[in-house]
């Protein structure tokens, strides 16, 4: 799969690092490129289902562009929205469906992609590539 | 510590750590013996079981029955239905008893601690029977209101109740349950899923009518459970998944079925862990589990008092009698970010609502992190768990 060039560099980025407890440290500073969902708006629409965390995404277009904003409890998933939004925000909306979710897999902080309950990223991504279907 | 030899999983690593397994109350770890003896007969005996003549028809027969012998042994029970799990026995009793024997407007108590599969099978007989379901409710001492539960018994046919709680490790009082509900003449079906590996436990003793529990959770494989049935209630079941084995004669204008435990076990059956269920039942009995849980609970209640002491707060009383059973709610890591953080240095632990929502519910939380430990764990282990989690919090909290 080839990513956008500043998600490559991140995969890069964290395969240099051997140790796990440190690429989940380098995921929860990610959570600084989240682009705030407000609480006042989470509603059960924009809840990512089958998540462990509280989760919530809205997908909006600016400019014909993909605009990601989004929010969770759990640092983990914050990270990931933060790097999902690093990934797609300003990108039109069939670019940004090409984006494969193995990223979070090749940059070694999940074990498992398969959707499940305990996999909060996937269930997340799935709802944010199903907003963004909307558009297309 | 020599039986930790026995599970060659132990081994391995974790994320450059070694492995310290501790969700033992989702599902335990295998001994060499069982996957040796589910290889033996996948390699030497493989055929199916009842009907063919021949020798390797025998063997499997052999070993699957022996399975069933091996549980009316260890339980002393007379009926012992085979089933894919707790989860199928209990819904077997919902369709095979309840269905039967249930008519709208009776009653059925159960109570806040039920794992999903003890409240579920019986919401959907509810909707389909007319059937009242009343909760007991759970206090703050993470105990069941017996005023309650005694006061929702009047018209109560059956009341379902978990042994051992999978969240909190509290043991429920059974025998003050079950005669309660036997002198106001409803019967007692006990979900033991979390009892079974921690207690040994005599079915007929107890006065249970059912009791429903998975081979997983005491060192067997996963895909096979058990549901024991007093052998008087036994008779007032019918089948309710028909197909082979289960049938006497079928004709084309209806069929008759047989009468002993092959009648709720419609279809080729789960040989290989029955046979691999039976070696775990072998391996268990070289153990004395009373002094193995005495172990168990000592090593969860010094977890719970370090985290107590860390301000974690932590959900259980650990007992005599309750499992070794640590559920904890990081004040300042989210649950799931401590699971990762915990894993990524070999600890595997449980997160969620551990499939017992209304409790959680009732305790006023959405989940808990659960460690949860089993024959193999070490104080050692539990040392170390204490000690990463005080790292994690001084690095993340």
């Amino acid at each position: 799969m080839t990513y956008p060039d500043a998600l490559s560099e991140l995969i890069e980025e964290f395969q240099e690092v051997d140790d796990k407890m440190e690429r989940l440290e380098m995921v929860f500073d990610m959570a600084d490129e989240v682009i705030p969902f407000p609480l006042e708006q989470w509603t059960q629409e924009s809840k990512v289902q089958g998540c462990q965390s509280e989760a919530h995404v809205h997908v909006e277009l600016q400019d014909g562009k993909v605009l990601l904003l989004s929010g969770a409890d759990a640092k983990l998933v914050q990270g990931l929205m933060g790097i999902l939004t690093l990934a797609i925000n300003g990108s039109a909306p069939a670019q940004a469906l090409l984006l494969s979710p193995d990223f979070a897999e090749e940059m070694g902080v999940l074990n498992s992609l398969s959707p499940s309950r305990s996999n909060g990223f996937r269930n997340m991504f799935d709802k944010v590539m199903a907003e963004i279907r909307n558009f297309v | 510590m020599a039986l930790r030899d026995d599970f060659p999983i132990l081994k391995r690593e974790v994320n450059g750590f070694p492995l310290i397994y501790l969700d033992n109350a989702a599902t335990t770890q295998k001994p060499q013996v069982v996957l040796d003896a589910m290889n033996d007969y996948y390699t030497s005996s493989n055929a199916n079981v009842h009907r063919a003549v021949h020798t390797l028809a025998g063997e499997a027969t052999e070993g699957y029955e022996a399975c069933r012998q091996r549980l009316k042994n260890w339980f002393n029970a007379e009926r012992a239905i085979l089933t894919s799990g707790t989860t199928e026995a209990i819904n077997l009793v919902a369709h095979a008893w309840g269905r039967a024997n249930l008519a709208e407007g009776d009653v059925i108590v159960l109570t806040e601690m039920e794992h999903h599969s003890d409240i579920v099978p019986w919401q959907m007989l509810s909707e389909e029977r007319k059937v009242e379901l009343r909760y007991v409710p759970v206090l703050e001492d993470f105990t069941l209101d017996m005023d309650v539960y005694a006061a929702s018994l009047e018209g109560a046919k059956l009341v379902c109740v978990v042994h051992t709680s999978n969240v909190l490790g509290v043991r429920n009082p059974l025998e003050e349950i079950i005669e309660l509900a036997h002198s106001n003449g409803a019967l007692v079906l006990i979900d033991a899923a979390q009892g079974v590996p921690h207690e040994q436990i005599d079915f007929i003793e107890s006065k249970a009518d059912f009791m429903a529990f998975s081979a997983h959770k005491m060192c067997g494989p996963t895909g096979i459970g058990a549901l024991l049935v007093d052998a008087e209630v036994f008779e007032t079941m019918q089948p309710f998944m028909g197909g082979g084995d289960m049938i006497e004669t079928v004709t084309i204008t209806g069929s008759t079925y047989q009468t002993n435990e092959h009648k709720f076990e419609a279809g080729t059956p789960r040989i290989a862990e029955a046979i691999g269920w039976c070696a775990a039942f072998d391996w268990m009995s070289n153990l004395d589990l009373e002094k193995e849980h005495e172990r168990l609970i000592a090593i969860a209640r010094w977890v719970a008092e370090q985290l107590r002491a860390m301000d974690i707060p932590v959900y259980g009383r650990h007992g005599e009698k309750d499992s070794a059973v640590v559920s904890f709610l990081h004040p300042s890591i989210h649950s799931e970010d401590l699971a990762h953080l915990l894993d990524s240095r070999g600890f595997a632990v449980r997160t969620g609502h551990h499939c017992a929502q209304p409790l959680l519910h009732r305790l006023g939380i959405n989940g808990t992190v659960r460690a949860s430990f089993y024959l193999y764990n070490t104080m050692e282990e539990a040392e170390h768990f204490v000690a990463q989690l005080k790292e994690i919090t001084e690095r993340f909290g």
